[in-house]
């Protein structure tokens, strides 16, 4: 069997109160999966993904992307992985607000390894933004300012895509508009890890990962309506 | 993109970058009005403080015992010695003769006047004198050869220029030799105006001179009676010969080599010989009119001398502290508008650490934006310093401060150093925010 792109082993996350985070939790995630990671406020959603985005390290257990063991990792190897393999989008955008839409692709390039104006042109076309590559942010609605967001996270052609509630902010059109982007790059077989709220947007996913309390509750194929269907403890936590 | 970055950037906080550059501005003004101030008035103080009078003596070399009361010399007739008129301009040939700024000989003998001894002093009042031209050269015990190149042909000096001081009440002399200055407190006991005719006894013979002036000096002169020198001369039967010559030069404050050298110049080894032959302190200078006049004794007015080196190493001190406040200040300055930067930018700097930016690279944008600060305010504040240079020159010292291009790379150099030193601690603490907080607090 191929190894999966990201695998978490008994990975706990504790934080001074003492806080527990995460506890314990294992996964495995295959290249080219769409994953779901949904539950309540404070069940260790934001923690996993901050985890995974090499931007925070584990208390206890082991994580590997694209086969790298990334808990013994120092701060400057953790960025270089983050850089090379990992592409990051937030529900607030995060746009650098002085910078173009183009610009802010670019940076993305820059901090990578270097900036390239026509690349970064074609990710923004490939995302419907050809006529806003001047806009500031502020120039542009949600869904243009998350679909710059994607832009940007796919430009360095990441192993895997965190997305942290990326149509929490947008309206039922812009929706639809950037769910449709990510169904697409999921047919182009980019890997997805996704947090939502959101049960329908949870329903596109290959998998739902129900966390609560820091721990894997369960990990299923959704149904129309997740939510409703009886949740089955003990569904293997292999890809389907 | 990194410029097209910084570029974005600066331009959206204008304001800020502008109080950054300000800061940096004032204290490279500082800077540069330190370094031309100190560059260029050291002569201009000096030229200022010898109008406070001569700060060398020349007299003659004589072993006999010479006493001076009052400005009258007491040594033995027979062995009374001379320096001849016609050797003076060699003081105008000394390596250092650039810094003679002027000179009064003087010849004083004993008259009768009302049946009082009185003294009367021959002085050059403004004489224009021919100097030899051409290129002069001083040869050291290193081996090495120094030329001096004389840009004067002719120089003007005389007690107006050694005593400028004097407050006359009259007029000078116009008739060298049928008129006479008198002190004001002679005036006083002989009840003479300008305009009297002054009869005196020299050598037994009845000779009467008119008086142009009542001279005030606020010193032994005010008892003498003053005449050209050659109308001294020829009432003391000394044709060609003075006594004494008051000079007036610019010295530099004495250092460890000036006190060396204080001790037995000729013993120091040949390079440090030629450094301070070479250096402008009073001791060189005095060795050097010795050279030139051999029949001469050059004595230092230390009192005169010191208290000029004094002035000059506070003024420098007291200009280097301001300075230093100046730029410790801007550097706080700098530093606080950085680190309200860092904290208005948090979730950018969060941003680009989570797109893959790593320490060097947050801490690049904050050094290279102290860094445009830096050369900018190092430029306005080298020409803002260049014209306070100027201000303080004509406003202080009444001569002109001409800024010199030197101080230009020192100037931009001390201003990029404050903007870095500044943003050196908010440029750490940018690189090392942590992205998961920064964002989050952001949401």
């Amino acid at each position: 069997m191929e190894s999966p792109t990201v695998r978490m082993e008994d990975v706990s996350k504790t934080y001074p109160g003492p806080v527990v985070a995460l506890d314990r939790l294992n996964i495995e995630i295959a290249e080219g999966e769409w994953v779901a990671i949904m539950g309540p406020s404070g069940s260790g959603k934001s923690t996993l993904l901050n985890l995974l985005g090499c931007l925070d390290r584990p208390t206890s257990g082991r994580i590997e992307i694209d086969g790298v063991h990334v808990t013994p990792l120092g701060e400057k190897q953790l960025t270089t992985l983050r850089r090379e393999k990992v592409g990051l989008i937030f529900q607030q955008f995060h746009l650098v607000p002085y910078l173009s839409a183009l610009e802010n692709v670019m940076l993305a390039q820059y901090f990578h390894s270097m900036a390239d104006e026509t690349e970064a042109c074609r990710a923004l076309e490939e995302v419907g933004l050809e006529d806003r590559l001047d806009h500031l942010p502020s120039q542009l609605s949600g869904g243009e300012q998350q679909r710059v967001c994607i832009a940007r996270a796919l430009i360095n052609s990441p192993k895997i895509l965190l997305a942290d509630e990326p149509t929490g902010n947008l309206d039922e059109g812009n929706e639809q508009i950037v769910l449709d982007i990510f169904q697409r790059l999921h047919t182009e077989g980019h890997t997805i890890i996704m947090v939502t709220h959101d049960s329908n947007v949870g329903t596109l996913a290959d998998r739902i990962v129900l966390l609560e309390h820091g721990r894997l509750v369960t990990s299923q194929v959704p149904t129309r309506d997740p939510f409703t269907a009886p949740v089955q403890p003990g569904v293997p936590l292999t890809p389907s | 993109m990194l410029f097209r970055l910084l570029r974005k950037s600066l331009r959206g906080r204008k304001g800020r970058i502008a109080l950054t550059t300000l800061a940096v501005a004032v204290a490279a003004s500082a800077v540069s009005v330190l370094l031309n101030v100190t560059l260029d008035i050291g002569e201009k103080v000096g030229r200022e403080l010898r109008a406070y009078g001569a700060n060398i003596i020349v007299s003659p070399k004589q072993d006999a015992l010479e006493v001076e009361i009052g400005g009258l010399r007491y040594a033995a007739a027979a062995k009374a010695a001379y320096l001849n008129e016609s050797d003076l301009p060699k003081l105008k040939t000394i390596f250092w003769a650039h810094n003679i700024v002027a000179f009064a000989p003087f010849l004083s003998g004993t008259v009768e006047i009302g049946n009082r001894p009185v003294l009367l002093v021959g002085t050059w009042f403004d004489r224009e004198i021919p100097l030899p031209g051409g290129i002069r050269k001083f040869r050291f015990g290193t081996g090495n050869v120094r030329e001096v190149k004389s840009e004067e042909t002719r120089f003007r000096t005389g007690i107006k220029a050694v005593a400028p001081w004097w407050q006359l009440q009259g007029r000078w002399i116009a008739n060298p030799t049928g008129e006479a200055l008198v002190g004001s407190a002679l005036a006083r006991r002989l009840q003479v105006n300008p305009g009297d005719l002054l009869p005196m006894k020299v050598g037994g013979l009845q000779q009467s001179m008119r008086i142009a002036g009542i001279v005030r000096t606020g010193g032994a002169e005010e008892d003498q009676v003053i005449v050209e020198l050659a109308a001294a001369q020829t009432l003391l039967g000394l044709p060609g010969k003075v006594d004494r010559v008051q000079v007036s030069a610019l010295v530099k404050p004495d250092d460890a080599l000036a006190l060396r050298g204080k001790r037995n110049p000729q013993g120091l080894p040949p390079e440090e010989f030629e450094r301070w032959y070479c250096s402008p302190y009073i001791d060189p200078i005095l060795f050097q009119i010795e050279e030139a006049l051999p029949a001469a004794r050059a004595k230092a007015l230390r009192q005169v001398a010191e208290a000029e080196g004094a002035f000059v190493r506070r003024m420098n001190l007291t200009m280097l502290l301001v300075t230093g406040l100046a730029m410790v200040m801007t550097g706080f300055g700098v530093a606080a508008t950085m680190t309200t930067t860092v904290l208005e930018r948090r979730s950018e700097i969060g941003l680009m650490k989570a797109l893959g930016a790593d320490r060097s690279q947050i801490a690049r944008q904050f050094i290279l934006e102290a860094s445009l600060c830096g050369i900018a305010g190092g430029i306005i504040g080298a020409a803002a310093g260049a014209w306070l240079s100027r201000l303080i020159g004509t406003q202080v010292f009444q001569v002109p401060i001409n800024p010199t291009l030197i101080t230009l790379p020192f100037t931009l150099a001390l201003a990029m150093a404050v903007a870095l030193l500044g943003a050196a601690a908010p440029a750490a603490q940018a690189a090392r925010l942590d992205p998961v907080h920064t964002l989050r607090e952001t949401l």
